[in-house]
This record gives structure tokens, sequence and C-alpha cells, in this order.
């Protein structure tokens, strides 16, 4: 599914990795369906489910999803939520987390044994994929998560140069490079990234959605450049963009690439 | 003070063993005390290098697992006083190894009063390349003027800075080396290999040494002379250059520029 959010992120942790380990602790981000409730009733739940899972059954077929219980008139108690997943699981889907939304989602979520995704806020701005109540959306939308709040985080400044095999992730923030990215490496933000050495790696700026988010670059050499999840790979690199200062931006549906200063964007 | 120097690479047969060999050599003949330690487990070759191989008893496994002192299994180089090579044991895997272990022959070898450890890497980012790295104070690099040894050069130079002791504790960088092997300038003119320049460029490093290809390598290891004992090849006088950089004087780089025809090469066809 072209689900395009799914950046594949996985971190290592620095592990004691001279010794042998029993496992290992990753930070992996997926991009995962919303269930937005708007009625607890099993029912007409249920209805709406089938119907949509019908339109693409493997897609949903065990497909994660996240509950966002923001747009229910109260906070129903956890027995009415476990029917809920009961139905959800019925139609395919497995519930695997709560969105966040304040203490009593975390209460409903301990008696429920189930995690607060927090990444994933819930939020009234963005359109979830899948909304229990009369839609006709196609269900094969990409899920959108909230963009980050702009300005709630200084940038991330890496002044080393990024290997090759490497990861450099500014969560909910601007990721700023003075080094190297070298061929290979990978660096990525929600917010903008901007390298001051030369870029010869891969880079995702608005690695949240933010379709706002740009890439700049001092020396173009990039293998990949992805926006809120539009990417582009350089098998060749146009010879008019190659080693010069670059910034790549989102319009609409395309990447753009100009050299600095010659855009009025 | 024991320096923990480790010759690494990513990339197999760009001459870590060689180097080795030849830095350990060199830092010996300058009256310093060194043991070269093969990290290759199952694929040990140092030894061959060294031309030891007749004389390998006890190995780094069989210290480690306890087989033995580490007295018994350093073998005392023939030509050097100062030098001692640590075989790597061929009949196990790298799964020989611990860190724990690695550390206790590192510990000994600092309280015998060793000026220099030199750790020769198996090829890969493997249990054996991770843990040639774990312990050093400082790296050389070896690297071929070709872009998937460049490549694999950035990547342990990435582990380097993450996944050693020194990155772990915070204890200050590894020190990086770059050390460009089998380079020749003809074909740099030609534009078929890439030059000093263009390596410096896209690993960030400054270079300790440009060792020329050269079949006098090859011979050496036949012979099991390090090839830095070869007074007459300039690949020698490029790892003596190395060694000085390493211990911190300033050279100028030899040997990468396309040599003009002399005397020698006229009379004889060069």
């Amino acid at each position: 599914m072209p689900n395009t959010k799914k950046t594949g992120l996985l971190m290592k942790q620095p592990a004691n990795a001279a010794r042998e380990q029993a496992v290992e602790v990753r930070f992996g981000q997926v991009g995962i369906l919303q269930v937005r409730l708007h009625t607890t009733d099993p029912g007409s739940i249920v209805d709406e489910l089938t119907g949509k899972t019908a339109t693409a059954p493997h897609f949903f077929e065990r497909t994660p999803v996240c509950l966002d219980l923001s747009s229910l008139p109260k906070m129903p108690p956890a027995e009415e939520i476990r029917s809920v997943i009961e139905v959800i699981r019925r139609a395919g889907m497995m519930t695997v987390g709560l969105a966040h939304g304040g203490t009593a989602v975390d209460e409903l979520a301990t008696d429920l044994e189930l995690p607060v995704i927090h990444h994933v806020r819930a939020s009234t701005k963005t359109a979830p994929i899948v909304q229990a109540a009369p839609a006709s959306a196609p269900a094969a939308a990409p899920a959108e998560v909230p963009a980050p709040e702009p300005g709630a985080l200084p940038a991330l400044l890496q002044h080393q140069p990024v290997r090759s095999g490497q990861r450099v992730y500014a969560r909910n923030r601007d990721l700023i490079v003075t080094a190297t990215v070298a061929a290979g490496a990978e660096v990525m933000a929600d917010g903008c990234v901007h390298v001051y050495g030369p870029l010869r790696g891969r880079v995702m700026a608005g690695a949240h959605g933010d379709t706002d988010a740009r890439v700049f670059c001092q020396a173009f050499h990039a293998e990949l450049v992805s926006i809120a999840g539009v990417f582009r790979v350089f098998e060749t690199i146009p010879p008019e963009l190659a080693g010069m200062p670059v910034q790549a931006w989102l319009a609409g549906d395309d990447l753009k690439f100009a050299k600095i200063g010659e855009t009025d964007k | 003070m024991t320096e923990i120097i480790v010759v690494t690479s990513g990339k197999g047969g760009v001459g870590k063993t060689t180097t080795s060999a030849s830095i350990a050599c060199g830092l010996a003949r300058r009256g310093k005390k060194v043991a070269v330690i093969d990290f290759d487990i199952g694929l040990r070759n140092l030894d061959l290098i060294m031309g030891c191989e007749r004389r390998v008893v006890y190995d780094f496994v069989n210290v480690i697992q306890g087989e033995c002192t580490l007295k018994q299994a350093l073998i005392k180089d023939k030509r050097l006083e100062t030098l001692f090579v640590l075989a790597a044991s061929q009949t196990r895997d790298k799964d020989a190894l611990s860190s724990d272990g690695v550390r206790r022959v590192f510990d000994e070898l600092t309280t015998e009063g060793f000026d220099f450890i030199i750790a020769d890497s198996p090829a890969g980012i493997e249990k054996g390349a991770h843990l040639a790295m774990y312990f050093a104070d400082r790296a050389v690099v070896v690297v071929n003027p070709e872009v998937s040894s460049v490549r694999d050069s950035d990547r342990i130079l990435g582990l380097l800075s993450s996944k050693t002791q020194r990155a772990e504790k915070g204890n200050g960088q590894v020190k990086e080396h770059l050390l460009l092997t089998r380079y020749s300038p003809k074909r740099v003119a030609t534009g078929e290999m890439m030059s000093v320049g263009d390596v410096k460029e896209i690993l960030g490093l400054d270079v300790v040494g440009v060792v020329p290809e050269s079949p006098d390598v090859l011979a050496a290891s036949n012979s099991g002379t390090p090839v830095i004992l070869n007074e007459d090849s300039d690949v020698s006088r490029a790892y003596e250059d190395a060694v000085s950089r390493l211990l911190g004087e300033t050279l100028p780089l030899r040997f990468i520029d396309e040599p003009k025809k002399g005397f020698f090469a006229r009379m004889f066809g060069g």
C-alpha cells in the first residue's frame, strides 16, 4: 500500500554491543492507521467498517490501528471500548493503542492494558483515514499524522560527519548538520533539514508529514530527497544542481528543486 | 602509557594486515615495545606476513580462554627485539573472542609495559572487527582509492565514532587516520583512480600515509618479511613516513605524483 509516511526509521540505540545481547532495543517508526470514533455503538461501527474493509480486504487484514477517542462526546467506560475493539477486530484490524489525549485517555489505556501512542496526537486538524461516520473517502488514502508544532524545540545540531550507515533523526524539530552527510547515510527531521557540508546521502524533511518542511544544502549530491513522504531518488544528479547550494520543497505532490537564491518561493 | 591502534577498513583485501605488520615493525624499529594482534579468528594471516607461522604454539583464543598465559602466546620477532606477535586461531571462529577477554589481554600488555598494541582487524563490521576497534585509542583506516573501499571506510569511521569504548563512555574521540594503499599516481593521472584529494574530501580526514601500488608487497608477503623491512622499496619508505607521522612528525606526502622518468628509468625502460 503506498503509505508514504512509512519512512522505515530504525535507530539503533547505543548499546554495549561488545557483549552478546539478549535483546536489542530499537526505535522504529511506522505509519499507523487511526480509527476515530464518532460513536461507541458496536452495531454501526461494525456495519461501516465491514463496508470499508470489503473494498480493500488485504489492506486491512491484521492491520494495526490506533483508536482516536477525541471526537466522542464523553469518555466512554472501559467496557464500551472493549466491545469496540472487539468489533474492530472482527473487521480484521487489530487495536494496538489509544491516541494520546489527556489523563482520561491515560486511565482508560491502563484499564485496557493498551499503550497510549503519544506521537499520534488525537487531533481535529487532519482527516483520519477511517472515520466511523458516513464517509466515502477511498480506504487507501495514506494515514495522516498531525504536523509537529513549529518552534516547539530548538534545532538539533550535528557537528560530526554523518557516516555511511549512520542515521540522525531530529524529532519534532529542524536538523542542522555542519559536516558531511556521506553516501549511504541518512539525515531526517520532522521539520526542515539544513546541511552545510556536502550532502551525499539520503535526506528526509517533514518525516511526520509536514508538507511545509524543506531541505537546504550547501553542496548537493544527494541520493534521495524526501519531503513529507514524497521522494525522489537521484540516479544521476541534474548537472545544473550537482555540487550547488540547493533547496527542495513540496508544491502540492511535486517535489521541487532549485539553487538557493534562484527561487522566489 | 600503552596506546592501542586498530588497523581497520571494512572492506577486505585492501592491505590491513600488510599495514599492521609494517606499522608494528616501524614502531619497533624506533625502539618502541610493540604487540601486534591478529583479530581475524579463523582466517589468520598476520603470522604469515610476519614470517612466524611455524612458531605459533598458542594463539589469541587460547589466551582469552585461559588455556595458556599471554607470555606463552606472544611470539617474539626474530628481527626486532621489541616486537611481539599474537596470532589468531585458525581453527576457531570469531565467537571465541569476548569483550572481557580482549580487555584482559590489553590490560596485561599494558602492565607489561608495551608502548603500542596494534590490532589487526578482520574485514567486515562483525564481532571480530568490532572487538578490534572497541578499546582503540587511535584508528588507522586503510582505504584503496576506489569507491567501494571509500564507502566501507566511511561506514567504519561511523562505527569508530559510535561503537567504541571511548565513544560510549564519552571519553573523547578515537583519533582517526587515513592510510591510502595500492595508490597508482599513473592511474590517478588518467582518471581511472580516485586521487588522494578525492578520498580526503569524501572522508573528511587527514592522510597519514599514501602507499604506492607495488609488486614488492606481494613479494614481501610471500617471503614472510613485512614490506617495510625491504629498504629498496618505495612501499617501505611510504610506511616509514606513515609511522613517523603517527608519532607526531610532519612530513610531506611522497609517491603521490607520477614519477618523472629519471636516469635509471630511461636506461632500463622504466
